[in-house]
Parts: structure tokens; C-alpha cells; sequence
């Protein structure tokens, strides 16, 4: 497949040459895992193709073979910095299959897990765009400070990346003890910290001279491409799929939509930065309102031996039967979206009424987002590409499934 | 080797006896494991991301876990990396860049295979499009878990370090 997109290349490159290319990747400094093929007259850029595929893992394919439950934790690995937001929406496009609802507490601790992630994804996108302009500081901050937030979902769920959390009806494991307190500290430290990365990265005339007005997409650009996400927001669209109250608890909560007029690299980053605000002012609501209550739905909660259901209700550790595995998806099609910290994530769940889907598609944010490599870098210097590739925020195995 | 002067002999080709003569002063025990010693101090590995692993290795980097402490700092050229690190699934059209960039680098060299998917497929183990990494490279150690912890990376770092000063690695990857 690469060999022949070489050819390709190559062959379109005899007579013009004026037009020279430059390979990046697979294997370079950034993150990793695709090519950028970058023709260039002089130092300006004129056209960038991006070369994906290179973390094809058949992620669809593989979720026909599997019981519809065990495709959760196989559906995390595209984005793995992500894991909550990226299952929930197929988590949700199950249950609209099964016709279950969570109760009340367990869409609460969806909506806090949801937020703990994006704000750790947020972090390692900040963190690899600070890496990218050779700001190491800035990836150390970040990924420090992103352990912060693992932590946090470590001890919500029990692991550090793959939570697989959320299960059709409800999540696994109930609020630890001390939670809150240590949810609280950790919203203090990020504060403060925000405003230090104020000093040190967004206001610091190196990193603003490379960012600002750098790769503009302007708002009738972004909706014709199909941009999502804080990519989208920061041309100036009001577009996020937690507004469509389709899962979590967002209609309950009071926040905003953080948006930006600009639509450059620099503001793109910066709504990310808003972003995490937002995340934290929604994470104190949610500490503050969350119910008492089950963390399963009935329906499954009787599915549990009455031996282990006591314990489980009282541990708030949900250890599922066998049965559970093997649960029949009623004939039909479901559609779930879900709003990831890349963007929105979009899930189409079909069933011939087996155990195992007989199709799941998802359209990944990244996936729409790769389109901006094409669109935002001609015209440009060649050295602002990793500012541009650093402000998309682009994850390779999240676009290439 | 039955004779030890056997690369020494000047026989017109200067260049590459000289170098066998190199090659030969550096095998022998003083002066190998003076350089087997500084070798394991500068494990670097080549900056080569294959798969989702990439994330717990970008966090053994980073501030909380700091591997650099143990001279274990991620290189973009692979001409001046001594360690590859696969992170992860390696996927067909990955696995011809996985190699070219395991040729680039300069012996002796070292791999490490990270995550569950590398050592056989892990969750992916019925996917058309994943190759094992043990059938393309010498591999020094296998860190299980999907994905390990960075704890897990840098047990391994360290017990690399054990085994290079011991001399132990593989043949192969003191070849060519």
C-alpha cells in the first residue's frame, strides 16, 4: 500500500522540478505512526498529502467476531488516552439496542469519568504540541500533570489507560472512598497550574510568534470539511455532542462551550486550555449532585446470583456472571454519538439478532480531522507544519481503527 | 578464533584490516566490558511509535516515572539510537518501516518488545493485518500487559541494563 503511494508520488514529481517532496515519517519526532508527504517550492509549502493507515488494526472487522460486551475493551484501544469517551458512545448505541437505561448514579459517574479523560487527553495533546515547537517544558508539565488526572481514574476503575468502565446499564465499580477530597485537590493544583502554563507556553513570544495566526480555518471552511472538535470550536462553530443530551448527565449541569473566533493554531490550543476549566467546573457539579443509588440498571442486577448480588451492591464491584457475556442483541440498528476530547465520535451498531454485532462502524474525530493536513499547510513556511500538526491534536490509531 | 593475530596480518588491504584489528582489541574482555558498561548507561531509544502502547511509553519519559535517570532518553534518528522499542501492535505496513529503521541503527542493538499485542497479537491475535515482531527482530525481553504500566518498561530497562553489562546480549545484535 505505501509503495504504491510512493509511486505515485514519484511519478508526479518527474518534470516539475521546481516542486520537491520531503517524506516525514512514519518514524519521526512527533507522534508517530504517519507519513506526511510534503511537496515544497523552496521553503513554502504546496501540498501535503498525509499518508495514513500506518495503525490499520482492523478494529470493525474484529468487532463482528466478538460478543457484543467484549468488544468494549477492544473498541478502547483506538484511543487509548481516551478510553471512557471513545467506548461510551458505543456503550450507548447498545443499550438503545437493548432497550436499557443506567439509573441515575451511573450516569453521573459516566459523566465524571468522561471528564477526567478529557482533560487527560487534552493534556497530551498540549503536552505534544509543546514538543513540537521544541518546548520541552511544556511536555513536561503536561504529562506530569496528566498523571494527576490518571490517577484519579485509576482509582475510580482500577487501571491507568483502559477502563472499560462503562457497561450497557451502568459502569463497574462504584465511587471509592475519599474520592471527592481528592478529586477537589486535584481541580486546585490544575488551576493553578493553567495559569503557569499561561506564563510559560501561551504567552511566551517564542511559542506565540510560531502559533499565532498560523494555519487559519475559517468557520465556512471548518462545517464544509467536516471538522470536529476543539478544532472545530475554535473556528467559531457552537458544534459539541454533549449538548444533544444523549448520554451522561450534561442537561443536568450548568456549563458553557468554550469557543473561539480566531480559528488559528494558537486558538486552538487555548480552547483547549478552556476546555479543561470547563471539564473541572463540570466534575465539582457532578461531586456535588450525584445520587445515591444502584450503579447497575435492574434489569441486570437480576441477572446476578443472589450469593454474589449483596456483596456487589454493597462492595459497589460489579463481578458479572457468565450470562452476561452472551447477552442477545435484538434485531435493528442503533446510532450513538459521544463528544471526545479530539471530537465527536459517531457509532452505528447493527444487529442480525445474535450475540455478535453483525456490523459496527464508527467514524472517529481524527479521522474527520485528517483532512485539515491537505487543507491548512500550503501556503505556509515549512517550519510552521509542526505547529499546525501539533494544534490538530491528531491521535493516528484513533483515525486509522 | 584459532589464531589471535589472524586480523592483524597487513596484507594491502589496510582499511579493512585495520578494522578487523578494531574489532578484534574491542571483543577482548578489558576493553569490552569497559564499553558493554557505557553502553548500558545509554540505552537510547530510536523515537518510533507503532501503536498504542506509544501513550505509557511517552509517560516513562515523562516527569512522574523520568527514565532518563537511567540514560534512557528517546532519539529521533535512528543512527544514534541503540534501542528499538516496539510499542505495541506492529502492523503490516508498519512492520516494512520497523525494519528499515532496524537496519538504520548502528550495532550493537538491542529490542524490546512492549504490550501484549507484541509478543502474539494480544486482542488483535485474529487480525489480517498485524505481523509478530518476534518473527522479524531479536527480541532481548517481552514486557506483557495491554498496556504495561511504565513500571513495567522500566523493569525492563533495568534488567537490559543488567544484561548488557553482564555481556550477555544475543549474538545477532552485535552482528553487522
Amino acid at each position: 500500500m505505501s509503495s504504491s503511494v510512493m509511486e505515485a508520488r514519484l511519478l508526479e514529481k518527474e518534470g516539475d522540478e521546481e516542486v520537491y517532496e520531503v517524506f516525514i515519517g512514519p518514524q519521526h519526532p512527533a507522534s508517530g505512526h504517519m507519513r506526511l508527504i510534503v511537496r515544497l517550492e523552496g521553503d513554502v509549502i504546496v501540498g501535503v498529502d498525509p499518508d495514513i493507515g500506518w495503525v490499520h488494526r482492523t478494529m470493525e472487522k474484529l468487532a463482528e467476531s466478538k460478543e457484543a460486551l467484549k468488544a468494549i475493551p477492544l473498541l478502547e484501544r483506538m484511543t487509548i488516552i481516551d478510553s471512557q469517551n471513545v467506548t461510551i458512545g458505543y456503550v450507548r448505541a447498545l443499550e438503545k439496542l437493548l432497550g436499557v437505561e443506567p439509573p441515575p448514579r451511573a450516569r453521573y459517574l459516566r459523566t465524571l469519568l468522561s471528564e477526567i479523560n478529557r482533560i487527560a487527553s487534552h493534556l497530551y495533546g498540549m503536552g505534544l504540541a509543546g514538543i513540537f515547537v521544541n518546548h520541552s517544558t511544556m511536555f513536561m508539565w503536561c504529562f506530569g500533570d496528566r498523571e494527576v488526572w490518571i490517577q484519579l481514574a485509576e482509582e475510580l476503575t482500577g487501571a491507568r489507560l483502559t477502563h472499560s468502565y462503562s457497561v450497557p446499564g451502568g459502569v463497574r465499580r462504584d465511587l471509592p472512598q475519599g474520592f471527592k477530597e481528592k478529586a477537589l485537590k486535584a481541580i486546585r493544583y490544575m488551576e493553578k497550574r493553567l495559569d503557569e502554563y499561561h506564563r510559560i507556553f501561551f504567552d511566551n513570544p517564542q511559542v506565540r510568534a510560531r502559533y499565532e495566526g498560523v494555519g487559519v480555518l475559517k468557520p465556512h471552511e471548518a462545517r464544509r470539511l467536516g471538522v470536529v472538535g476543539p478544532n472545530l470550536r475554535a473556528s467559531g462553530v457552537r458544534y459539541d455532542a454533549r449538548l444533544l443530551g444523549d448520554y451522561g448527565v450534561y442537561d443536568e449541569l450548568e456549563f458553557e462551550i468554550p469557543v473561539r473566533e480566531e480559528g488559528d493554531a494558537m486558538s486552538r490550543l487555548l480552547l483547549r486550555g478552556d476546555e479543561i476549566r470547563q471539564s473541572m467546573n463540570i466534575i465539582r457539579q457532578v461531586l456535588d449532585k450525584i445520587p445515591e443509588g444502584p450503579i447497575l440498571a435492574e434489569k441486570y442486577l437480576r441477572l446476578i446470583p443472589p450469593k454474589l448480588r449483596e456483596p456487589a451492591l454493597k462492595e459497589g464491584r460489579i463481578k458479572f456472571p457468565g450470562i452476561f457475556a452472551n447477552l442477545k442483541l435484538p434485531k435493528g440498528e442503533a446510532v450513538a454519538r459521544a463528544e471526545m476530547g479530539h471530537g465527536e465520535i459517531f457509532y452505528h451498531v447493527t444487529s442480525d439478532g445474535s450475540k455478535k454485532p453483525y456490523r459496527v462502524r464508527v467514524v472517529t474525530p481524527s479521522f474527520r480531522n485528517v483532512i485539515l493536513f491537505r487543507y491548512l499547510p500550503p501556503g505556509h513556511r515549512f517550519m510552521d507544519l509542526p505547529a499546525i500538526y501539533g494544534s490538530l491534536d491528531y491521535f493516528p490509531p484513533e483515525a486509522d481503527r | 578464533m584459532t589464531c589471535p593475530f589472524m586480523g592483524l596480518a597487513f596484507l594491502g588491504r589496510l582499511e579493512e584490516s585495520s578494522r578487523k584489528a578494531a574489532q578484534w582489541l574491542v571483543e577482548r574482555t578489558p576493553v569490552r566490558s569497559l564499553r558493554d558498561w557505557a553502553i548500558s548507561f545509554s540505552l537510547w531509544p530510536v523515537h518510533f511509535t507503532t501503536s498504542c502502547c506509544g501513550a505509557e511509553f511517552a509517560a516513562v519519559s515523562a516527569p512522574r516515572f523520568d527514565m532518563e535517570r537511567y540514560g534512557f532518553l528517546p532519539f529521533n534518528s535512528p543512527r544514534q539510537t541503540n534501542l528499538l522499542l516496539i510499542e505495541g501492535t506492529l502492523t503490516r505496513k508498519m512492520a516494512r518501516a520497523a525494519e528499515i529503521v532496524y537496519q538504520q541503527m548502528p550495532s550493537p542493538k538491542f529490542v524490546v518488545a512492549m504490550g501484549a499485542c507484541a509478543i502474539d497479537g494480544g486482542i488483535f491475535h485474529n487480525s489480517y493485518n498485524i505481523v509478530r515482531p518476534h518473527e522479524l527482530f531479536p527480541i532481548e525481553y517481552f514486557i506483557p500487559g495491554c498496556p504495561p504500566r511504565p513500571e513495567a518498561v522500566a523493569q525492563a530497562i533495568v534488567r537490559l541494563h543488567e544484561k548488557v553489562k553482564r555481556s550477555e546480549y544475543g549474538v545477532k545484535a552485535r552482528e553487522t
